[in-house]
């Protein structure tokens, strides 16, 4: 309130779509003043700020006028309860430094009095962090997004109520609980055989911060050296050369070569010799790992072993083959060492996959953490497990009951996993039916059989029976095939027959009528005016809506409407049933204020 | 539960008990009460564990006047884990019920590699080397010389243990190999010395079968356990190839250059020693003339391997003259490698008895037989006065020593076979020397001796009557239990035909087929995508795995596979295929299911188990073959004719289930037990289901599958014997539907119960267990 007094140009106006009268608004302290350009202009407007319970303002970038919407409580009519007083700004800028003033005037008068209305409005104080949290989850789930974007954009429900019904979402352990990540792919990238063109000796890998990141974190030894060589003692693209003229050696099994190129080039050297970080942290695993299958234990206890002790050769061991144990490093590991690292996941997010160089820091970071995190989180884990181990050897059915403890299964976008789940599933069974034909295969082969006629006569019969048999039966069968086969078939649903377009146009409508009914329902029994408003606009929502979903009836093709009804039936009643009650209400109401003619305040 | 088998209250931990496991309580508790030997034979999946454990717990509870021990002895490790993780729930379970009068001590025992805490000496890379790296802190000279110099490094947990001398003790409770390890550290107390001595107090001991049956390390071990013990062979179906490897050794040319080198050095220790301290080499002839081998008084941290002749067999008797001095031990010493060097360098196979290669010796090289038995202590004896304490060094010389003194002791059960490379690969010269003992009965003939009560048990010990011929004793107990699933829980297939419809195989003229191979992926790639959580394949070699999965890699096979489940491979490096196991048992714990590679023969088939979700499906790629024609399986076969009158044809029925030979001599290379033993280790409990696909055209051969075990014949339906991938698609499919219904878990439905209540067992107890069940 530093400047004590604020005056904008803006147009007044009682409702979104009113012209607006050109004024002046002008904020002090504790009150609001409007005065319009035209002296003689009805709409002066002088307001002490304790009245007005709510502010809402269009948001920047939306293609809206900038407007800032106060709402008020001073009963000047009986029923217009929550009177909105609107004003179009010429700037957003100004828009933000009018909101800033209201907010700050608002917000001491919210304890203010008239308790019995405020208790039951949501109140709309948000803190700051509240804000980013809720502009969050806007941003990470579309269909929020698109929630909030029709009701509360659409002024059906304001903020704070469309936020109220999500406090669950909005729950700070939700909050810190991180993000899931995608996991790591299972399938080895960077074994992606190189281009070998069949003209010159050139050979050609390729190379994406995907691959990178999978080639840095299953070999330490190459992140360690990318990091100390590049760019200060090698470029990055020598870097590379090197990296997988290693790996081409390693790949053709010539050892020899790999020796004698690795004595040269002490950087090769490097990429062909075992890694020495992954050696420690073998060492450092095999110590913790269950001892219910450590097999290096037995052959530490294995005495009847010595070296040259027990029968070497009675045909069942196999005879190792030599090999220069140095340079040896085969598939089997590779394969082993990549499952071990999809398996612990990966601390990148996608969007760090850039190039090379964040990719490398970003492991290199995440590394440190995980070091400095996990020393005290590792003998939590281990106790875990030992305790899981005693669970594992229990013998689950010799006991009376048992509570699992199950951990929710957790997928992030699961109506996209479980439509993939079904499409497949769907297309399987699509594949099994194609038997019966389709209605055109039948047209098609009546129009045949008429080509047939024009051209050799009528002959008798006119058309084969058989024939005139299946074109009718399967044009019949597909009219009413719909009501035949819907919900017959297990894998098969309805709403993966529909188009794309239309399935989630439908899914749209449920939901909004989903949110409009939450609404709705809890509005019930009508206490107070705020109330009372706020149903009168949903009503309307919900009569909007089911014009849409009328008209969506309507516009689809002939050949889906009938499962479109049937989908659509069920919302139409949910809305219909609301509509009833509140129609119900509104009589009850009425013949009761006839009763009392003050009316309920 | 608690229940009463006559005399004995039991203290089972669970609420209900298989009648299995009822019938076998019932037939070991006879076994105790006649202090004698028993055979049981009981399928996986049946919690034989834990009936074990329990009967014999609540006997001991029941006979205070005479306390029994329980010896328990597992092949491996992790087995013995196992079996301590599910005594540790038996024992609360007791002590809740009973208070603290079911308090025990129970105890698994190790080598230092897995038990020491020492960072210094537990980082060393093998068990030899952290032996002796224990040796260098802790051996007596070494620590009277730290009394004098304090630089003189020690290990700390050994000096407080030894400090606290009577005090150190374990209090009551089941310790596992890392609950000593823990106990140690807060205590500052060295675990393994300090499992050692609380090895006699224990109530129950769980180690591997070495620690009794190998002579070696049973000497130092398991040298004071009291005849009042039950002793148990958990998973006993190989038993006999652990007591004849106990005794064997083989030499090979690296030996005997190790052996050359280490005598040199003795050499020059001698003569060091002879300027500093002349005294002490005299004494050790003086101790040698009075007939002591060894010093009474050594203290446990010296302690060496034993003997490796059973201690009936060794000789109470002085050392001979002849190698009394060192001198002239060296010598004799020189003259055995040497002439062991020349009986090497040979190019054809030879077979010799135990008589006549001494008798060779003699000749040739002038040892006698007295001074060849008397090699290992003698050598033994010399290293304690020369204070040697690096002894994973001199593993090469005792390997001799131990070659001369088992040569010496006995003229029956072995064979001498000198083989100049490996028949399989006659073109790399690779020679060996190898004593090798053909009777298992004489490894394990001090432990029946010895103990009251010897129980051998596993899930298949077919034929049973076989056992007690092998290991020469008389069972007063023997039976085979079957088992009584409550639903059809294991679905075999046999698979003969790909995809393509064309067979599989890996006969030797198919196995490289790229159709074969194509085909086996194609299974692969269809179960992995409908089968949950856990998949184990098994190949019948590595070399075989290598290439197929080589092979797969490069036609995008393997691409395919790991869209759906990650892939984990067994290797030759243990610590690798353990590092693999675990992750893959993560794979499957969270979800996201996994593939496991694996070989017929190798360790993890040998022991490793996929039970519940970590198996629901189990591969066995081919048919398990071994090269059958080894000179060492040919003298065995010849010597349990002779000896036992084990028919050979008895003992290849024997044979096919049993992995002692695996010879079958009208169609080689075939070894089913392997197979058995692979896809066997699916089922946890009657709750449990997997399937098992054995994929390759021999198997629907009558004759092959007739030597699976009984209990996977008796589901193995037939029609499912000639299939196609499609078609075990198909039946995997409904498998596992119909698995994932609930089910009457009682089995009530069907008649018979396969679960019994707290009720239907006292019933049972009054109207006597045999009629009701069997």
């Amino acid at each position: 309130m530093s400047s004590g007094q604020v005056t904008k140009r803006v147009k007044y106006k009682t409702s979104v779509k009113d012209a607006g009268t050109p004024g002046r608004l002008s904020l002090v302290k504790e009150r609001l003043l409007f005065r319009p350009n035209n002296p003689n202009s009805a709409s002066k407007l002088d307001m002490q700020f304790k009245y007005i319970t709510n502010h809402r303002y269009t948001k920047e970038g939306s293609n809206k006028a900038p407007m800032l919407n106060l709402t008020s409580n001073q009963a000047c009519s009986l029923f217009a309860y929550g009177v909105s007083y609107i004003f179009e700004f010429e700037r957003y800028e100004d828009l933000h430094i009018c909101r800033d003033f209201v907010g700050r005037a608002l917000a001491p008068p919210v304890e203010a009095p008239n308790l019995g209305a405020s208790s039951q409005v949501p109140s709309e104080q948000p803190s700051r962090d509240d804000l980013l949290f809720r502009a969050r989850l806007l941003q990470d789930s579309s269909e929020l997004q698109k929630l909030h974007q029709q009701f509360v954009g659409g002024g059906v429900l304001t903020e704070a109520e469309f936020w109220a019904t999500r406090k669950k979402l909005l729950e700070k352990d939700s909050n810190t609980k991180s993000k899931q990540r995608g996991g790591l792919k299972s399938s080895v990238l960077g074994e992606s055989k190189p281009l070998i063109d069949g003209r010159t000796n050139r050979v050609t890998f390729n190379l994406t911060p995907e691959i990178v990141r999978e080639i840095f974190s299953e070999k330490p030894a190459v992140h360690r050296a990318y990091l100390n060589f590049v760019p200060s003692k090698v470029t990055e693209k020598d870097f590379w050369t090197k990296y997988f003229r290693a790996e081409y050696l390693q790949r053709s099994k010539n050892i020899a070569a790999a020796i004698a190129e690795a004595a040269e080039d002490e950087e090769l050297a490097i990429f062909l010799k075992p890694d020495d970080i992954l050696a420690n942290e073998t060492r450092r695993k095999i110590r913790r790992v269950d001892p219910t299958l450590d097999m290096e234990a037995d052959q530490g206890d294995d005495y009847s072993h010595l070296p040259d002790h027990g029968i070497l050769r009675d045909g069942s061991k196999e005879v190792p083959e030599p090999g220069n144990e140095l340079y040896r490093r085969t598939l089997l590991q590779d394969l082993n060492r990549h499952a071990a690292v999809v398996l612990q996941g990966t601390p990148i997010d996608e969007e760090q996959l850039k190039d090379t160089q964040t990719v490398a820091e970003a492991l290199e970071r995440s590394k440190q953490e995980r070091s400095t995190a996990s020393k005290d989180d590792d003998s939590m884990a281990d106790q875990e497990r030992l305790k899981g181990i005693s669970q594992a050897m229990t013998i689950d059915d010799l006991r009376g009951s048992n509570d699992h403890h199950l951990a929710p299964l957790w997928i992030k976008d699961p109506r996209d996993y479980f439509d993939s789940q079904q499409a497949s599933s769907f297309r399987t069974s699509m594949e099994a039916t194609k038997g019966s034909m389709s209605s055109q295969e039948a047209y098609g082969l009546l129009r045949e059989s008429i080509s047939q006629i024009k051209s050799m006569g009528l002959n008798h019969p006119i058309v084969a029976p058989e024939v005139a048999q299946k074109v009718l039966s399967v044009l019949t069968h597909n009219i009413s095939s719909t009501k035949y086969n819907l919900g017959k078939k297990p894998g098969e649903s309805l709403l993966d027959s529909l188009p794309t377009s239309v399935r989630d146009e439908l899914l749209h409508h449920h939901i909004s009528i989903e949110e409009l009914m939450k609404h709705f329902w809890s509005s019930y029994p009508i206490t107070t005016k705020y109330l009372n408003t706020k149903v009168i606009k949903l009503k309307d929502e919900m009569s909007k809506m089911d014009s849409q979903l009328q008209k969506l009836k309507e516009t689809v093709q002939p050949d889906i409407r009938h499962q479109i009804t049937l989908l659509i039936r069920p919302m139409q009643q949910a809305l219909e049933a609301a509509m009833q009650h509140y129609d119900a209400e509104q009589q009850k109401r009425a013949s009761k204020a006839r009763e009392k003619p003050n009316g309920y305040s | 539960m608690k229940f009463q088998i006559e005399e004995v209250t039991v203290y089972f931990p669970y609420d209900n008990i298989y009648p299995e496991q009822y019938t076998y309580m019932v037939e070991l508790k006879r076994a105790l009460d006649a202090k004698g030997h028993c055979l049981l034979e009981m399928p996986t999946g049946t919690g034989k564990t834990i009936a074990l454990l329990s009967l014999i717990t609540s006997y001991a509870l029941a006979k205070t006047e005479s306390p029994i021990k329980l010896i328990y002895c597992t092949r491996t490790v992790h087995e013995m884990e196992k079996t301590l993780a599910e005594l540790k729930f038996l024992h609360n379970y007791q002590v809740k019920h009973l208070g603290a009068a079911a308090k025990m001590l129970a105890i698994g025992l190790s080598s230092r590699k897995n038990l020491c805490v020492n960072p210094t000496v537990s980082s060393a890379e093998n068990r030899d080397s952290v032996d002796a790296a224990c040796r260098k802190l802790t051996a007596s000279w070494v620590r009277s010389m730290a009394a004098e110099n304090p630089n003189q490094p020690t290990c700390e947990f050994y000096e407080n243990y030894d400090r606290a001398a009577g005090g150190a003790v374990l209090p009551a409770g089941v310790y596992t190999l890392e609950d000593l390890r823990a106990f140690g550290k807060e205590k500052g107390w060295c675990p393994y010395f300090l499992a050692r001595h609380m090895v006699q107090f224990a109530n129950v001991v769980v180690y591997s079968y070495q620690y009794l049956l190998d002579p070696k390390v049973a000497g130092i071990i398991s040298k004071e356990m009291q005849k009042e013990s039950v002793v148990v062979f958990d998973e006993a179906h190989n038993i006999d190839n652990v007591c004849i490897e106990a005794l064997s050794v083989s030499v090979r040319r690296q030996t005997l250059e190790g052996a050359i080198r280490n005598i040199s050095r003795i050499e020059n220790e001698i003569d060091r020693f002879k300027d500093i301290d002349a005294g002490r080499l005299r004494a050790e002839y003086n101790r040698l003339v009075e007939g002591l081998a060894l010093r009474g008084d050594l203290s446990a941290s010296d302690a060496w391997l034993a003997n490796p002749a059973l201690p009936d067999d060794i000789l109470r008797q002085a050392v001979p003259g002849n190698i009394r001095r060192a001198e002239h031990f060296l010598h004799v010493l020189r003259r055995l490698v040497q002439y062991l060097k020349v009986k090497l360098d040979t190019d054809k196979v030879e077979k010799e008895s135990p008589v006549s290669f001494v008798a060779s010796i003699n000749s040739d090289a002038g040892i006698d037989q007295k001074a060849l038995k008397f090699c290992y202590d003698r050598l033994h004896s010399l290293l304690m006065t020369l204070e040697i304490t690096d002894t994973d060094e001199f593993l090469h010389i005792q390997t001799i020593c131990d070659f001369a003194t088992l040569v010496g002791t006995y003229a029956r059960g072995f064979s001498i076979i000198i083989e100049p490379f490996d028949e399989r690969m006659p073109l790399i010269p690779d020679p060996v020397l190898q004593l090798c003992c053909h009777d298992a009965s004489l490894a394990i003939k001090p432990v029946f001796d010895r103990f009251q009560s010897v129980v051998i048990t596993s899930g298949t010990l077919s034929p049973i009557d076989l056992y007690p011929r092998l290991l020469n004793f008389h069972p007063v107990v023997s039976r085979s239990f079957k088992m009584s699933l409550t639903r059809d829980c294991i679905c075999p297939m046999v698979l003969t035909r790909g995809s393509d419809q064309l067979p599989v195989s890996t006969k030797f003229d198919m196995r490289s087929d790229p159709g074969v191979v194509r085909n086996y992926g194609k299974l692969l790639v269809e179960m992995v995508s409908i089968v949950p959580d856990g998949i184990v394949c098994f190949f019948v070699s590595y070399s075989y795995m290598d290439g197929i999965i080589n092979s797969w890699n490069e036609s995008g096979i393997l691409k395919d596979i790991m869209q759906h489940k990650l892939v984990f491979i067994e290797t030759q490096d243990v610590v690798e295929t353990t590092l693999a196991l675990d992750n893959y048992r993560r794979a499957c714990d969270c979800g996201r299911g996994a593939v496991f590679f694996s070989v017929a023969r190798g360790k993890v088939a040998e022991g490793i188990d996929f039970d519940r979700h970590y198996g629901r499906l189990v591969i066995m790629f081919g048919v398990p073959f071994q090269y059958t024609e080894s000179k060492i399986l040919r003298a065995r076969l010849e010597y349990l004719r002779d000896t036992f009158q084990i028919k050979e044809g008895d003992f290849l029925t024997f044979d096919a289930l049993i992995d002692v030979m695996n010879i079958k001599l009208t169609d080689r290379n075939l070894n089913q037990r392997q197979a058995a033993q692979c896809v066997g280790r699916v089922i946890r409990s009657k709750a449990d289901y997997g399937m098992m696909i054995f994929a390759d055209k021999r198997y629907s051969r009558h004759d092959k599958r007739s030597k699976l075990p009984g209990w996977i014949l008796s589901h193995l339906r037939d029609a499912n014997l000639n299939l196609s991938t499609d078609m075990a698609l198909h039946i995997a499919r409904e498998f596992l539907r119909k698995m994932a219904q609930p089910y009457e878990k009682t089995g009530s439905t069907t008649g018979r119960k396969t679960l019994l209540s707290q009720e239907d067992v006292e019933k049972l107890g009054n109207n006597g267990a045999q009629e009701m069940l069997y």
